[in-house]
């Protein structure tokens, strides 16, 4: 009698639980019989959108107020490091949204990962919003897979006072320049550093890579090459580890707080990234630093160049388990094509549009707190924006990001050289690429 | 606390005053950094990096203030979330617990041994390695996301279950279970009015030792959650934490928050110390 | 004393096992077992499955193939063990225990000395104060002290700062090791000295009696008969720092927002959440999960066994 009970008890506990898991894996529902942006009855359609600048809500519903047929639900997904593998899941799960924000960087992993639609036929209307360079961010062998949102083209922003305290009238053109003005600022004030470059700065180091025309991920055919190790960026590599070395920069994290009191304290003097920078600064100044700052180009490896790449910046996909793509479109249109979506995000995020109408919107507005008193600011910003190179991702690039803070990381401790840490990073993430089975021509 | 009573000492014990003052220190060490958050609580943001350590400042009433209106109140939800987690969570935790230690202590049947062992592999089994795959378990059941998703997965206490086995074997006589039996009682009346009551006492152990470790689980609602009204206290704290990198602002309300949940937290702890037993768990090593 | 871990259910006599009490005992064990084998069996065994498993593309589909499941056996395990990232998270893990356990365990035990001391006074204030940090859960403790640690923020820095020494660099290295490992000593030191302290209650006074009537001073009474009496409990206290030390995350994660000497991989768990949700790389995440559970268990089966021979004298 027990050993019925017993399997009996046994038999049922195992029958709920297989039952609960098998009986939930659900299909994504087809909630839409008409699929596309067609209202069916003259109810709007209501497609789901994650994002995470700040002030999206608002955008959202500025864009709510003024469409019938189509409404959007917000959900701050929370950006960072963890959102593309955050969307993965959700498609996998069939919860995805309909639409999502995500960073140019993680899109081929998104790509891969089976979670982005090909929307190369649904953009025709607004192939000239854009410039090529932002297109480029989002296009992969004439495939069409984002909108392109906000970008960072490279920039630098700099404490002008101080550097001015420090006999420094120029901001520097070249980065010899700017290793220049770093040794005049420490023998100004030994407590003071020029800015700081810690391991986890993927985003700068490929940007500054890029400058020498080095492309760390690029493909042609259906093989990718990985050049993250090469001479080129060993070359920039050296050239920042003798840098840090000399003590003219500091290796430590950005936006930390011990970052955040020296940048108030004058011992922080500038940040080499793109144009979200000024934003950022402002954020964590207090007061006293108001006006003190200024907006200037990147500094270029070889002097008289003025093209620059991309640091950041992010695209809004269509999701490839959603159903509505063509209120999606409608959607994705008027955030980043047009004046009045750019608008919005402009003011109410603080981005820096894609869309050269959003561009040109920019220059109506006045010169941010911190950089009062350089009244071209946004004209100059402008003029940066033009002038791009494009920045290629891999699909591997999230993986990449953690060997080279690794393997930086030991480098910077151990004192060892900057240049082999990019090689060996280079080689790690070569073999992560070939092991996920892709062709990799080096 | 159970103590077995005798003599500590003969008539005037000398006075240790080496002893006494590494005690002294050991408590002082232990007190500094819970002081310490408090002080900064009251330190307004700019007042936080500027003022020494120590110095009260003048901002306590506002950093409240701004605490409570951050996100339109979002942190209610926190500290309603972990009473959520944390509370009903270690109540059905130590319910689910004593039944199960019980039954396993109490009776004889034929699963007991199968059923007793894998508890006891299931203490050895580190979070992490459940966490992700209870995530994938829930996306499947499309609660991923859910107040439900953190709430289950922690009812399931294999340590728990274990304590209460060891209370329920020492506290709960047979004897007395078989002249209720032979009254006629059925067996879940016994279990309600004669196995419970007697289990209380290590229940409060298994009750504190729960909700400790509920409140303290960062990970599981840190993968299971991305919608930040949901979030437990700990948490929330810490998204507080990590976004004061770019709004340093936000510092002083994750120290103002920290001060605040530290308060009932340690008030809970205190009051059921005095009921919990703590030979038990050391009892349960012993065997 | 009696033997420790001695946790095999006694022996039932023949007289009791026949004794029928109808279901009860089933639908009273049915909830923990109900959720136990979905919270616990069911994830462990997709575990193991999942990593079995590992992303791939066919070489033919173009540089931005889908990628799909493909069973790759123990290629994944062979790639953890071979994985630097895990490496290197070991041996802070590694070095970090060498620094937390025997300091955590030492204190608890000293302090539970000197509160079961004759003559030591302040037990009423500091047993409830040593033990308050145990309320404190470990990311608001990391919270706590990463800013004592802080240089803008710690008053140990400011009074070197105000002698001229500069500020004490808490948040590098070589020093990250022990100020993580202080947290983990902070917050445990209470809980561990009230389970020893227990221990050492239960002692008979006879016996403690007996030795000083033979002139034994108290130090040799602890070193001689108390510690070697409440082994059990330091054997139990042992196993609870080795599993939070294999398994350290919240104090690394939350101080990564402060400092930079803590990596994105620094710990195991945290390269396994690396895996499991930066790089989309869940199968080898669930290789490491397994690995790390093994060694969890085979760790806690080394100390049992040592604690088993150790009261068996």
């Amino acid at each position: 009698m027990y050993k019925r009970r017993a399997a009996g008890a046994l038999a049922l506990g195992l029958a709920t639980a297989i039952t609960v898991v098998g009986c939930s894996s659900s299909d994504s529902p087809n909630s839409n019989p008409s699929g596309d942006g067609n209202t069916a009855n003259g109810e709007p359609v209501t497609i789901t959108f994650w994002s995470w600048p700040e002030g999206t809500d608002k955008t959202v519903e500025e864009f709510n107020a003024t469409h019938d047929d189509v409404q959007v639900k917000y959900t701050n997904a929370g950006g960072g490091d963890e959102s593309a593998a955050k969307l993965l899941t959700a498609v996998r799960s069939g919860e995805a949204p309909d639409v999502s924000l995500v960073e140019y960087t993680t899109l081929p992993s998104l790509i891969v990962g089976g979670a982005v639609m090909d929307i190369t036929d649904k953009v025709g209307d607004i192939q000239d919003a854009f410039s090529p360079g932002a297109w480029e961010q989002t296009t992969f062998d004439g495939v069409v897979y984002g909108v392109p949102q906000d970008v960072g083209p490279a920039a630098m922003v700099y404490n002008a006072k101080a550097f001015a305290d420090a006999g420094i009238t120029e901001p520097p053109a070249t980065w010899d320049d700017f290793r220049k003005d770093a040794e005049l600022i420490k023998a100004h004030d030994p407590k003071a550093v020029i800015g700081a470059y810690p391991p986890s700065e993927l985003g700068f180091f490929a940007s500054a890579a890029a400058l020498t025309g080095s492309k760390w991920w690029s493909y042609e055919g259906d093989a990718w090459s990985v050049n993250i190790g090469d001479q080129a960026t060993q070359d920039m590599a050296t050239f920042f580890q003798g840098m840090a070395d000399d003590g003219l920069i500091s290796t430590d994290s950005l936006l930390t707080a011990d970052y955040n009191a020296k940048l108030n304290a004058n011992q922080m003097l500038s940040w080499t990234s793109a144009l979200w920078a000024t934003g950022v600064v402002q954020g964590v100044a207090d007061d006293s630093q108001m006006g003190n700052w200024r907006l200037a180009r990147f500094p270029q490896w070889e002097a008289g160049k003025t093209a620059v790449g991309y640091q950041g910046g992010s695209a809004a996909i269509v999701t490839a388990s959603s159903e509505k793509v063509d209120a999606a479109m409608e959607f994705i249109t008027w955030l980043n094509a047009t004046a009045e979506g750019n608008q919005a995000f402009l003011t109410n995020s603080g981005a820096y549009p894609a869309a050269t109408v959003g561009q040109e919107l920019t220059t109506s507005l006045p010169t941010p707190p911190i950089a009062e008193g350089q009244d071209d600011y946004y004209k100059l910003a402008a003029d940066i924006a033009s002038d791009t190179i494009g920045v290629s991702w891999g699909p591997n690039v999230a993986y990449a990001k953690t060997v080279l803070e690794e393997e930086l990381g030991k480098a910077i401790q151990n004192h060892t050289s900057w240049a082999d840490a990019f090689v060996a990073t280079g080689e790690a993430v070569k073999k992560d690429l070939k092991d996920q089975g892709y062709n990799v021509a080096n | 606390m159970t103590t077995t009573s005798y003599p500590r000492s003969r008539g005037r014990a000398p006075f240790r005053p080496g002893g006494t003052l590494i005690l002294i220190a050991g408590a002082i060490y232990c007190l500094v950094p819970v002081a310490w958050v408090f002080i900064a609580a009251s330190k307004a943001p700019n007042e936080l990096f500027s003022t020494f350590t120590f110095a009260p400042g003048s901002g306590l009433i506002s950093n409240i203030k701004d605490l409570f209106a951050y996100q339109d109140g979002q942190y209610w939800y926190w500290v309603g979330n972990s009473a959520l987690y944390s509370g009903v969570g270690a109540v059905l935790s130590t319910l689910v617990s004593a039944m199960a230690g019980y039954s396993l202590a109490k009776y004889t049947y034929r699963l007991r041994g199968v059923l007793f062992y894998s508890f006891l592999v299931g203490i050895l089994i580190p979070g992490i390695t459940l966490a992700v795959p209870q995530y994938l378990l829930m996306s499947k059941l499309g609660l991923a996301g859910s107040q439900l998703s953190v709430l289950l997965p922690v009812i399931i206490s294999p340590f728990g279950i274990y304590l209460s086995y060891v209370f329920a074997r020492s506290a709960v006589p047979s004897e007395t279970m078989e002249a209720a039996r032979l009254d006629g009682a059925s067996e879940f009346k016994i279990f309600r009015s004669i196995g419970m009551p007697l289990m209380v006492p290590g229940l409060i152990t298994v009750f504190l030792l729960t909700f400790v470790g509920i409140w303290n689980n960062f990970l599981l609602p840190f993968i299971m959650l991305s919608d930040q009204d949901k979030y437990p206290l700990t948490l929330g704290l810490y998204t507080l934490l990590a976004k004061g990198s770019g709004e340093p602002a936000l510092y002083s309300l994750a120290i103002t928050g920290a001060a605040l949940s530290v308060i009932p937290l340690v008030a809970l702890v205190m009051v059921l110390q005095r009921y919990w037993r703590v030979d038990l768990v050391s009892g349960a090593v012993k065997g | 004393m009696t033997t420790v871990a001695q946790t095999a259910p006694p022996k039932t006599r023949r007289r009791r096992s026949v004794q029928n009490h109808g279901s009860a005992p089933y639908w009273l064990i049915a909830p923990a077992f109900i959720l136990f084998l979905a919270f616990m069996v069911i994830p462990i065994i997709y575990t193991v499955w999942l990593s079995m498993f590992a992303y791939r593309v066919d070489s033919g589909g173009g540089i931005l193939a889908k990628r799909v499941l493909s069973f790759v056996g123990f290629g994944n395990y062979k790639a953890v063990m071979s994985d630097s990232a895990y490496a290197t998270g070991l041996l802070h893990v590694l070095l970090y225990g060498i620094v937390a356990v025997p300091i955590l365990l030492g204190l608890a035990l000293i302090f539970a000395l000197l509160l079961d001391t004759v003559g030591v006074r302040s037990g009423g204030f500091s047993r409830p104060a040593i033990f308050i940090p145990y309320a404190i859960p470990g990311v608001v403790a990391a919270l706590l002290w990463g800013f004592l640690y802080l240089p803008s923020t710690s008053p140990i820095s400011s009074i070197t700062e105000a002698l001229g020494w500069g500020t004490v660099p808490f948040l590098n290295l070589p020093w990250i090791y022990g100020s993580l490992a202080n947290i983990a000593v902070w917050g445990g030191v209470g809980f561990n000295m009230i389970i020893i302290y227990t221990a050492l209650r239960s002692i008979p006074g006879e016996v403690l009696e007996s030795a000083r009537l033979d002139g034994a001073s108290e130090v040799q009474v602890a070193l001689r008969i108390k510690i070697p009496m409440v082994i059990p409990a330091i054997v139990l206290t042992s196993f609870f720092a080795l599993i939070g030390t294999l398994q350290l995350y919240n104090e690394p994660q939350t101080l990564r927002t402060m400092s930079s000497a803590i990596s994105p991989t620094w710990v195991p768990l945290m390269t396994i959440y690396r895996d499991a949700f930066m790089t989309d790389n869940l199968p080898r995440a669930a290789a490491a999960s397994v690995l790390l559970a093994l060694i969890t268990v085979i760790a806690s089966v080394i100390v049992m066994a040592i604690a088993r021979r150790r009261s068996a004298k």
